[in-house]
């Protein structure tokens, strides 16, 4: 997550698990099972669990993470699922709240909200520099 | 009489049929539009939240499964981005 990389130190980062939202008993995406990304809905927090760990693990998840709990508290409360992007400020006030995804789920807002706050901020392995050495690097192999 | 009652049917009818289309063109196809509609809608809501509101708190599992937090505990001295989300 490239916003968390570049934010964290301005901001606390905060993943909540939530219900799944295309699992094999329900309506399953043709990009899952080519993505070998196939569970079950979770009928106890075991399943649930079992399923967050083998997410973090997989991908190196770096932020930090908590799993909501089998009655949908934290999901309910923020009407988060499938996807949802909110930010809290420090006086414990929403500051900003994103649309349910995936169609108006827009993690570009929260970066804008960051930069605004904190100035734009870069993840060293994004510079431009390093990218145009990449581009480089293509054009000559393509010459 | 008989004529309007037909002409309200068919209006319905072309309102269903196109709803339908544009859930199957956004969905991805008319079986994930039934899907869509019979899994996801009744679970998404856009919610009562609004910036300025107080953010609701809820107690979250750890990934060990037994020690136990609160959002509000990771929301102090700085803003706390929520990311909410599954695997699938």
């Amino acid at each position: 997550m490239q916003i968390f990389n570049d934010y964290k130190d301005y901001a606390d980062f905060l993943t909540v698990y939530v219900r799944e939202a295309h699992p094999t008993d329900e309506w399953q995406m043709k990009s899952n099972v080519k993505d070998d990304v196939c569970y079950a809905q979770p009928r106890n927090l075991s399943d649930r669990l079992a399923i967050a760990n083998d997410f973090t693990k997989r991908f190196k998840f770096p932020v930090p993470f908590g799993v909501d709990d089998m009655n949908n508290a934290a999901n309910d409360a923020y009407a988060a699922w499938p996807e949802r992007l909110y930010i809290i400020d420090e006086n414990g006030k929403i500051a900003y709240r994103g649309g349910n995804g995936p169609f108006k789920y827009y993690p570009s807002e929260v970066r804008a909200w960051l930069a605004a706050r904190y100035g734009e901020v870069k993840h060293p392995e994004a510079k431009p520099e390093e990218k145009k050495t990449e581009e480089k690097k293509v054009a000559e192999k393509k010459s | 009489m008989k004529k309007v009652f037909m002409w309200i049917g068919i209006s319905l009818g072309v309102v269903l049929v196109a709803a339908f289309v544009a859930l199957s063109v956004m969905a991805g196809g008319p079986k994930d539009a039934l899907y869509m509609v019979r899994y996801a809608l009744p679970h998404m809501h856009r919610g009562n939240l609004k910036p300025g509101d107080g953010a609701p708190d809820a107690k979250l599992f750890a990934l060990n499964g037994t020690d136990t937090f609160h959002i509000r505990d990771r929301a102090a001295g700085k803003p706390l981005v929520l990311v909410f989300g599954s695997f699938t």
